[in-house]
């Protein structure tokens, strides 16, 4: 995988940058992706207990009041499920043509679909931490497969590429402004 | 479904001076403490936004959703980001209760672990 900033043509069609996707990586991810989508789903029948990972996914917002608590939950959790069903179907979207074809290909990321992916992949990272059992700053994890290991850092180093691409951009919208 | 006046304890200033029924015939003066005896409305109570640190989330991450969603500068948002992981937490953003939640709402589209409190008194 590699991920580059766009050039001033791909620019001009408001694409942030692409990355490049090997087709092993597709299926990874777009397989990971499709993962998180059912979990999320489950989070609207079964509510975040039986499943740590879906306590990380949606933390409650009040810690010690436990009906502002579930007054907030009512009202937004069924919104904050959604979105991020969305964030992570914007990656299966891209993904799934690279995982049934035989060749890397490219992917050109609007700055709509780079925050997506960005948080998408955040998402993955919390539900593989809490698989893995990784609980505080610099855990390791309990369960740690080494495959897991792997896709875990992975992912850490894609969601930096893309933050840095969503940075670059942010800091030239501030130029522009300022001028 | 949410109650916009919240039970709290109301601040109010309340004149020692004479009941409401002499106060007419008072002056001015006296009579100015009534008039400012006002509960204080739950939109002016402060709440505070609080973002936890946790093991998962990159500091570039975290640094950088604290610059695009709070617009903090890269100094400040860089500050708050190793607030939050050396101290365990940052408060972000205070004001009234619903912008609270509207913010934990999005840090938790982020994926960071928001919540909502009381600013201490």
């Amino acid at each position: 995988m590699r991920v580059s900033a766009a050039s001033a043509e791909q620019a001009a069609d408001g694409v942030l940058g692409t990355v490049r996707v090997e087709v092993e990586e597709a299926r990874i991810l777009a397989s990971l992706a499709d993962q998180l989508q059912a979990l999320l789903a489950d989070a609207l029948e079964t509510g975040t207990e039986r499943d740590g990972a879906l306590g990380r996914l949606l933390p409650d917002a009040y810690r010690h009041d436990p009906e502002l608590a579930d007054e907030w939950r009512q009202l937004s959790r069924r919104g904050l499920v959604d979105r991020k069903i969305g964030f992570a179907r914007t990656l299966s979207t891209a993904l799934a043509p690279i995982a049934a074809a035989s060749a890397a290909a490219d992917v050109a990321l609007t700055e709509a679909e780079a925050l997506d992916w960005v948080r998408g992949v955040g998402d993955l990272r919390l539900v593989i931490a809490e698989r893995m059992g990784i609980i505080v700053d610099g855990d390791e994890g309990t369960f740690a497969e080494p495959g897991l290991r792997d896709v875990y850092d992975w992912l850490a180093w894609l969601q930096d590429s893309l933050v840095r691409l969503l940075e670059e951009s942010d800091d030239a919208r501030r130029a522009a402004e300022a001028r | 479904m949410r109650s916009l006046v919240a039970p709290v304890a109301p601040v109010a200033v309340v004149s020692p001076g004479a009941p409401r029924g002499e106060a007419r015939r008072d002056t001015g003066e006296q009579t100015g403490g009534l008039l400012l005896e006002q509960p204080l409305h739950a939109a002016d109570v402060p709440w505070q936004v609080v973002v936890w640190n946790d093991p998962v989330n990159l500091m570039s991450y975290v640094a950088w959703v604290f610059r695009r969603h709070f617009g903090l500068d890269a100094g400040t948002a860089e500050q708050r980001m190793m607030q939050v992981h050396t101290d365990g937490r940052a408060v972000l953003a205070d004001g009234n209760r619903e912008v609270m939640e509207r913010h934990a709402e999005a840090m938790h589209e982020y994926g960071l672990w928001a919540t909502v409190e009381r600013v201490p008194r």
